[in-house]
């Protein structure tokens, strides 16, 4: 052969020889002794081949080769076929160093001959990665692998169709499980991960080719990666330095990485889904919910390298594979849950409307459920906490408008009605939700009263916080803290203190929203928290958060009208220490203390230097004479110490605040009047039905009647004082009874409309439906009958005709096109 | 003028069973006529070739060796669609290996084809302590509609039978089915640009 070669070899052939050649076309003749009439390509192939194969490709020869396919193209795939035959035999033979050279020359002629001749030669070309990578050497495994990556970077401008990419997957996902021993195994893995790579570089950009999103393929990939990720101890390292792998360096692990973000980050909408189900299949299996560092890593990948508007995707699976878990032990729920919370601020950006609510329905209904399947277990409640975190986190990153949105859905999630004899998972479940209104609220920043507090979030927020339970009494209260508290007093104003003027409190004029919100809200406000004083199950903290709320008011409402407002208040609750027959000594000594520093506030406050003396001679004279009634408020007071009833002296005389307030040029004539805060109505609530929070959320509702009730039931109550506001029965205060019916029977009514929307908005259809189908005409009529009378009714409504009113569907007068089902 | 890559048939054979049956041993008995001691748990896929004669054919065989460990489900049952038969192994000295397999034959319903071939095979009949007697074997392959056949790694016992009896009978169907359509594309063409499986002209195109 060698004789052959060195007389036929250069490259000026005889022509005649040539055209011999080219006829030559029975196969059978080429084969046996006489080489010399081997086709050209042939023996330019053959020639490539040193004669020792360690000596390597014959350069020279190879250029020849590619000069002659360049110049004639059509014999491209000849040359392929002819190469890969040599190879497959040079395979079984185990001569691998031949194999070596045959897949370089196969490279180089891939990079050097152009597109659109190279389609057939790359059917070979692939046959021969195929055949390599079939065999059991790892060496010329990752050969191919090489080789066919370097394929995948060249871009074909004629697609084949027929082409099939699935042997490729297959064999690539199991090397990169490979189980071989020493640093092959890494080399292996690392050729897996690259031809994965290449694999879906060269498929993604072409519709016409494979689908690499097909599940068939994505179930091979996706886990094959991961398992090369999961060995690394990489992701325990949070502050891993990124950058210090250089190329040659790059172990398994790194490498998937890299490899998954670039998968996920080309992934559109409709294969998002296709890519995660095997990621949480992966993590089920190899258990890597507990711990989560791992999850979390991963899923920050796919967040962070996913197409950013489909972020919420791959939240929405996370929700739904809790979904799917809620068999599972609460351990892996709660990691679920965590991972959700980690990830989900990074959606928040990208999310809007109805998915925003979706997601938090979501995972209100994964609370709910929680609640009441597993009650009290130590797992369950940190699953608990993890989803109100998750709930937090999502919340911090939403806009402020939303935020209100959404405390309000949460609002109209807590299940009504507050009675005693609700279930305990009930009762659990409402504070769990007031717990995650909390998280929310923290998030948000108040700028206008009247945005933060809507009617229907503010009402049954208030009427929350008259639960029996005190621990949900106090949530409401700290809601209601961190909604109020703009200027960051809270610190400051969350312990009572008689010390007002060495507060550093942040101070600003308020604007006329707010004025205007108060002055609508205000009394609804006050009147929530005077009646949550009233309950005899208030603890320190109880008493403390009430306290902070109203401070915090007054710092943030500080105006001439507020003042009064307040004051009336403090007054007011002075009063119900005195005469409340339900509360115990303790709990009015605190009561008492609390009015004191409240005094002081406000008169520091409104810098009302008369009026603060006074404050601070009070003070003074308690602090001689009853320490008991001034801060800090305990448990268990000493004994001795007198009933504040005994003392009079060291109260808060209404008479003189009034003075004061009149010298420093306030109009206190409202204070003189008749307190909405009556002791007459303690004496009704004290017996018999104090916490059934219907009649208090209709006295919430209508604000405050002041009436001859009050008067009549005060003077024949047993326990009233000599200081009591309810015996100056001015003229003042009749002219008001006559004046103010009417505006605050209209307020009532604005409130019950509102309430009425609120229940319609959040009924279910069907719901709705029921209500108003039946006797349409018939409701009609009596409805305008109701409606007559009850514009010449006085404003004496008992709370039993208010309870009655929301299951009236007034609706129809207001809103007759909703009607139109 | 054919070459080594000339084979008329290819088919893409899985095993699947419980973690440490001896699926592993099985191929490597078959492929590299060896048996390995101390062989590990496979991780993922394991990947073997082997050609093989029938009627003068060549039939090219792409075993495809699965982990049995449950950790692995995900990525292993990724390769039963494709299959042109599944080989289920149980161990016959192990009662537990055999009480799985009504699970695995749900696996098998669900995740691959419903045309595959299925084999049932209990190995490690050169062990002393059998506690699945062939007879019971035999009744739930029969019962299921499958082939069994016991078989043994270590002494190479059946082992060359159980594949060659698969390739004849994958033979078998593909003859019969010649003119139907017998996969989907994406089953048949496993080899990649070899075309699909019955595609006899393959080799004169290597010619």
């Amino acid at each position: 052969m060698s004789l052959m070669k060195c007389c036929f070899d250069p490259p000026e052939v005889p022509d005649v020889i040539e055209s011999m050649v080219q006829k030559c076309t029975d196969p059978g003749c080429c084969c046996g002794c006489c080489s010399a009439l081997r086709p050209r390509y042939k023996r330019l192939v053959d020639n490539i081949f040193p004669i020792n194969p360690q000596d390597g490709l014959v350069k020279s020869n190879m250029e020849k080769l590619t000069f002659y396919s360049l110049s004639s193209p059509e014999k491209l795939d000849r040359i392929g076929e002819y190469l890969f035959q040599k190879a497959a035999r040079d395979i079984s033979r185990k001569r691998y160093g031949f194999v070596i050279i045959a897949m370089e020359a196969m490279d180089q002629l891939l990079v050097a001959c152009h597109a659109q001749t190279l389609n057939l030669f790359v059917e070979s070309f692939l046959k021969m990665v195929q055949k390599l990578l079939e065999s059991t050497e790892p060496q010329l495994q990752i050969l191919a692998t090489q080789s066919f990556v370097r394929f995948a970077n060249i871009e074909e401008d004629t697609p084949s169709y027929h082409r099939r990419y699935d042997f490729f997957v297959s064999k690539f996902s199991a090397m990169c499980h490979s189980n071989e021993y020493g640093e092959a195994r890494d080399k292996i893995r690392l050729a897996g991960i690259r031809g994965l790579q290449a694999v879906v570089r060269k498929t993604v950009s072409d519709d016409l080719v494979e689908n690499i999103w097909e599940p068939v393929h994505m179930d091979k990939i996706v886990p094959s990666l991961l398992f090369n990720m999961q060995d690394s101890a990489f992701y325990l390292k949070e502050s891993y330095n990124m950058e210090i792998a250089p190329e040659d360096q790059i172990d398994p692990p790194l490498l998937a990485e890299t490899c998954m973000r670039e998968l996920v980050g080309r992934a559109s909408f409709g294969h998002i889904r296709v890519v995660l189900r095997p990621v949480l299949r992966h993590f089920d299996l190899h258990q890597l919910w507990v711990p989560n560092q791992f999850a979390i890593h991963i899923f920050r990948i796919i967040m962070f390298s996913i197409q950013a508007q489909y972020s919420y995707t791959v939240v929405e699976s996370l929700m739904a594979h809790l979904d799917e878990n809620s068999k599972s032990s609460p351990t892996i729920r709660t990691s679920i849950a965590d991972v959700l919370s980690k990830i989900i601020a990074i959606a928040a950006g990208e999310s809007v409307g109805p998915s925003v609510l979706e997601i938090i329905n979501s995972l209100l209904s994964h609370l709910r459920d929680s609640v009441r399947h597993g009650l009290s277990q130590t797992d369950e409640k940190q699953y608990q906490e993890a989803l109100i975190n998750a709930l937090g986190e999502f919340a911090n990153h939403l806009p402020d408008y939303q935020k209100i949105e959404i405390m309000m859905f949460i609002m109209s999630k807590i299940p009504f009605p507050l009675v005693d004899n609700n279930t305990p998972a009930d009762n659990l479940l409402q504070s769990i939700l007031l717990k995650s209104l909390l998280k929310v609220g923290t998030k948000y920043q108040t700028i206008h009263f009247n945005n933060t507090f809507p009617v229907s979030f503010l009402e049954p927020l208030l009427r929350m916080s008259l639960a029996p339970d005190p621990d949900m009494r106090l949530l409401v209260q700290k809601i209601l803290h961190t909604l109020i508290d703009r200027h960051h007093n809270l610190e400051q104003l969350i312990k009572p203190t008689i010390n007002a003027g060495g507060l550093a409190l942040t101070l600003e004029t308020s604007s006329r929203p707010d004025l205007i919100f108060i002055n609508k809200h205000g009394a609804m406000l006050y009147d929530a928290l005077y009646t949550s004083l009233q309950i005899n199950t208030n603890t320190i903290e109880n008493i403390e958060a009430i306290y902070t709320t109203l401070a915090l008011l007054c710092v943030e409402l500080a105006s001439t009208e507020t003042v009064i407002d307040l004051l009336q208040l403090v007054l007011g609750i002075q009063n119900l220490a005195l005469t409340s027959a339900d509360l115990t000594n303790t709990q009015k000594n605190n009561l008492h203390a609390i009015v004191a520093c409240l005094f002081v506030l406000i008169s520091t406050i409104a810098n009302m230097n008369t009026l603060t003396d006074y404050a601070n001679k009070v003070i003074k004279a308690r602090r001689k004479e009853a320490p008991h009634l001034l801060p800090d408020l305990l448990t268990q007071y000493p004994a001795k110490s007198e009933s504040a009833n005994k003392l009079p002296h060291l109260l808060i005389d209404q008479m003189a605040v009034c003075e004061y307030l009149k010298s420093s040029g306030f109009d206190a004539t409202r204070l003189m009047q008749t307190s909405p805060y009556g002791a007459g109505r303690l004496g009704a609530y004290a017996g018999t039905h104090r916490h059934s929070w219907v009649e208090v959320g209709a006295r919430g509702s209508i604000v405050e009647i002041p009436g001859t009730t009050e008067v009549d039931s005060v003077s024949s109550s047993p326990g009233v004082q000599k200081k009591l506001p309810e015996e100056e029965l001015t003229f003042e205060s009749m002219k008001r009874v006559l004046t103010e019916p009417p505006e605050i029977r209209k307020e009532a009514e604005a409130e019950r409309r509102e309430k009425l929307c609120h229940t319609f908005r959040t009924a279910t259809f069907e719901e709705l439906v029921h209500r108003t189908q039946p006797k349409h005409d018939l409701l009609q009529n009596k409805l305008n009958e109701i409606f007559k009378s009850l514009s010449s009714t006085e404003t004496h409504q008992s709370p039993s005709q208010m309870d009655k009113k929301p299951s009236i569907p007034v609706y129809e007068q207001n809103f007759p096109e909703l009607f139109l089902y | 003028m054919c070459t080594m890559e000339d084979f008329k048939f290819l088919f893409k054979v899985v095993l699947v069973g419980n973690a440490g049956v001896g699926k592993t041993c099985l191929v490597r008995r078959f492929t590299q006529g060896l048996f390995p001691p101390g062989q590990g748990a496979t991780i993922g896929v394991d990947f073997m070739i082997k050609t093989v004669e029938v009627d003068n054919d060549k039939v090219k065989l792409q075993i495809w060796d699965t982990a049995g460990q449950e950790r692995f489900r995900s990525i292993t049952q990724s390769y039963y669609r494709s299959a042109h038969a599944l080989i289920l192994v149980y161990d016959i000295s192990c009662q537990p290996t055999f009480d799985c397999l009504p699970d695995w034959l749900r696996e098998i319903e669900e995740y691959a084809s419903s045309k595959v071939l299925r084999i049932l095979v209990g190995n490690k009949i050169d062990r002393e302590d059998r506690e699945i007697p062939t007879f019971v074997g035999e009744d739930f392959a029969a019962r299921h509609n499958m082939y069994f056949l016991e078989t043994s790694a270590k002494e190479a016992e059946n082992v060359e039978k159980l594949f060659m009896k698969i390739a004849e009978d994958l033979m078998q169907v593909q003859a019969k089915n010649k003119d139907l359509p017998r996969y989907e594309s994406s089953t048949t063409n496993i080899s990649g640009r070899t075309s699909s499986v019955s595609d006899s002209s393959c080799c004169s195109k290597l010619t």
